[in-house]
């Protein structure tokens, strides 16, 4: 048993090493659609969540609680809203996305922006309103004034941008429903994973696995060493 | 109440509250009829803790909206076409104890001439004038939080001088501070005054500082009187003393 384990653990590692080509488009499909839906997410999400904690409009409550109950709203339910939007007889059903890469980063960014909202809102609100009187009674414009403090906040906003790339990274109900887990196009790590298993292909589904658990690992030293240097200020 | 203030041109650099009302929660913090802060005018702002004199000052500076009737500002550049004309940034507010952003001294120093379209020569100036100053020659790298109170405090006038603001307000600028650091900052504030920059100085004791003041504004009892008597330690020491006595609280 053990060695067979080792057997697959040798081969998973070789399908890394070697550069096997199903591989590493399979990994480089993964990162390129969760890339471009955090690029997409990041900027509106924490000026979302800049105005959530800084301003008291009315619904702020209500947003804010839609905010957090998207959160945790399962990957494959947000799946079948952005299949039922994006199949032929939906609303968007004119882009043809569906089973294509667009369509993945649409279904990821809905998943990713409400975890960096929530995130970016904690993070505003917890910031010494000084730091904005400042900014803004310096002449800093509203623009300006909303950089300074993601300046002065880039630890605590960078945890809410890692948090949701490994959240649309590594998720699999919505990239299987609306990708459709088609080879080269909108396979992805943990759709393919999914599949090599049920396959008995277990080498290529480690092999993935561990690319997973590399990238946890980096982020999770990133996060420590950012958290380390998130020292509470004195002044 | 309505309160007489001295009349300005219509011209000047300005800023006017009109029929102002300030409540925190249910109470009446301080109301006052009008007010006016204009360039040349040095006036001491008096008031007990918790009177609301720092939140009439973020009130003239934009900050804060009151609960009730209008500041505008006079006099001043018109802001481009993509800018809301706001209060913010005509009268500058520095706290109590500033908030210097992280980076170095010279971050902060610079940070309000990155709005202003000058001539790299007109900067490097204003950056030489403003670091010899502060005398904060010996600090220009150093992360701004290693630095000690006095500094801070010389530093953030600093960084507020350089942008040259018509207006400016200090809320305690000398409290919990050394003598060296006081002496310095009496420095900063006389040199402010000499070039006429409006100054609106917050104290809840006399001193050295209110000494350099022609006018004299006093929230008392949730209204702002102004006059132009500014009293000196023993007038202050005396009225202090009987409001003691009679259990006299704002």
């Amino acid at each position: 048993m053990n060695d067979g384990w080792l057997a697959l653990l040798q081969q998973a590692f070789s399908l890394l090493l070697s550069l096997n080509p199903d591989v590493w488009a399979i990994i480089n499909i993964s990162f390129s659609v969760s890339f471009a839906a955090l690029l997409i997410t990041v900027v509106p999400s924490i000026i979302l969540g800049f105005i959530l904690a800084f301003s008291h409009f009315r619904g702020r409550w209500v947003v804010t609680n839609l905010i957090q109950t998207l959160q945790s709203i399962p990957t494959v339910v947000i799946g079948l809203l952005v299949y039922l939007l994006l199949t032929r007889q939906g609303v968007l059903g004119d882009l043809k996305w569906l089973f294509t890469q667009q369509g993945m980063i649409l279904g990821q960014m809905l998943i990713c922006a409400p975890v960096m909202v929530a995130l970016s809102q904690a993070a505003f609100s917890s910031v010494d309103r000084r730091a904005w009187e400042t900014s803004r009674t310096l002449g800093a414009s509203w623009l300006r004034a909303v950089w300074t403090l993601c300046r002065e906040l880039r630890v605590p906003l960078l945890l809410a941008i890692i948090a949701a790339f490994s959240r649309i990274l590594t998720e699999v109900g919505c990239s299987m429903m609306v990708g459709g887990n088609i080879m080269n196009v909108t396979r992805n790590i943990p759709t393919a994973i999914a599949l090599e298993t049920s396959k008995g292909d277990f080498a290529q589904a480690i092999a993935l696995g561990l690319v997973l658990l590399i990238l946890a690992l980096v982020l999770n030293f990133i996060l420590g060493s950012l958290r380390g240097k998130a020292l509470p200020r004195s002044h | 109440m309505a309160l007489s203030h001295p009349s300005v041109s219509n011209d000047a650099i300005q800023v006017h509250a009109q029929n102002v009302l300030m409540k925190y929660q249910q109470h009446t913090l301080f109301s006052v009829a009008d007010l006016t802060f204009k360039q040349g005018d040095v006036i001491y702002l008096q008031g007990d803790n918790g009177s609301g004199k720092s939140t009439l000052m973020k009130i003239l500076a934009g900050l804060i909206t009151p609960t009730q009737g209008r500041v505008a500002s006079h006099g001043f550049a018109r802001n481009p076409w993509w800018q809301i004309d706001s209060l913010l940034g005509k009268a500058v507010y520095l706290h109590q104890h500033p908030y210097l952003f992280e980076g170095s001294v010279k971050y902060n120093l610079t940070y309000a001439l990155k709005q202003l379209t000058l001539t790299a020569k007109e900067r490097h100036h204003r950056i030489e004038q403003a670091i010899n100053m502060a005398q904060l020659n010996d600090l220009l790298d150093h992360h701004a939080s290693d630095l000690s109170g006095g500094e801070r405090q010389r530093l953030a006038i600093a960084r507020a001088w350089i942008a040259q603001p018509k207006l400016l307000m200090l809320d305690e600028p000398i409290s919990n501070m050394d003598k060296h650091s006081q002496r310095l900052v009496l420095a900063m504030i006389n040199q402010l005054k000499q070039d006429g920059t409006g100054l609106l100085i917050s104290s809840h004791q006399t001193c050295g500082l209110t000494a350099l003041c022609k006018q004299h504004w006093h929230i008392k009892q949730g209204t702002v009187h102004t006059s132009m008597h500014v009293p000196t330690t023993e007038t202050v020491h005396q009225s202090n003393t009987t409001e003691l006595h009679y259990g006299t609280t704002n």
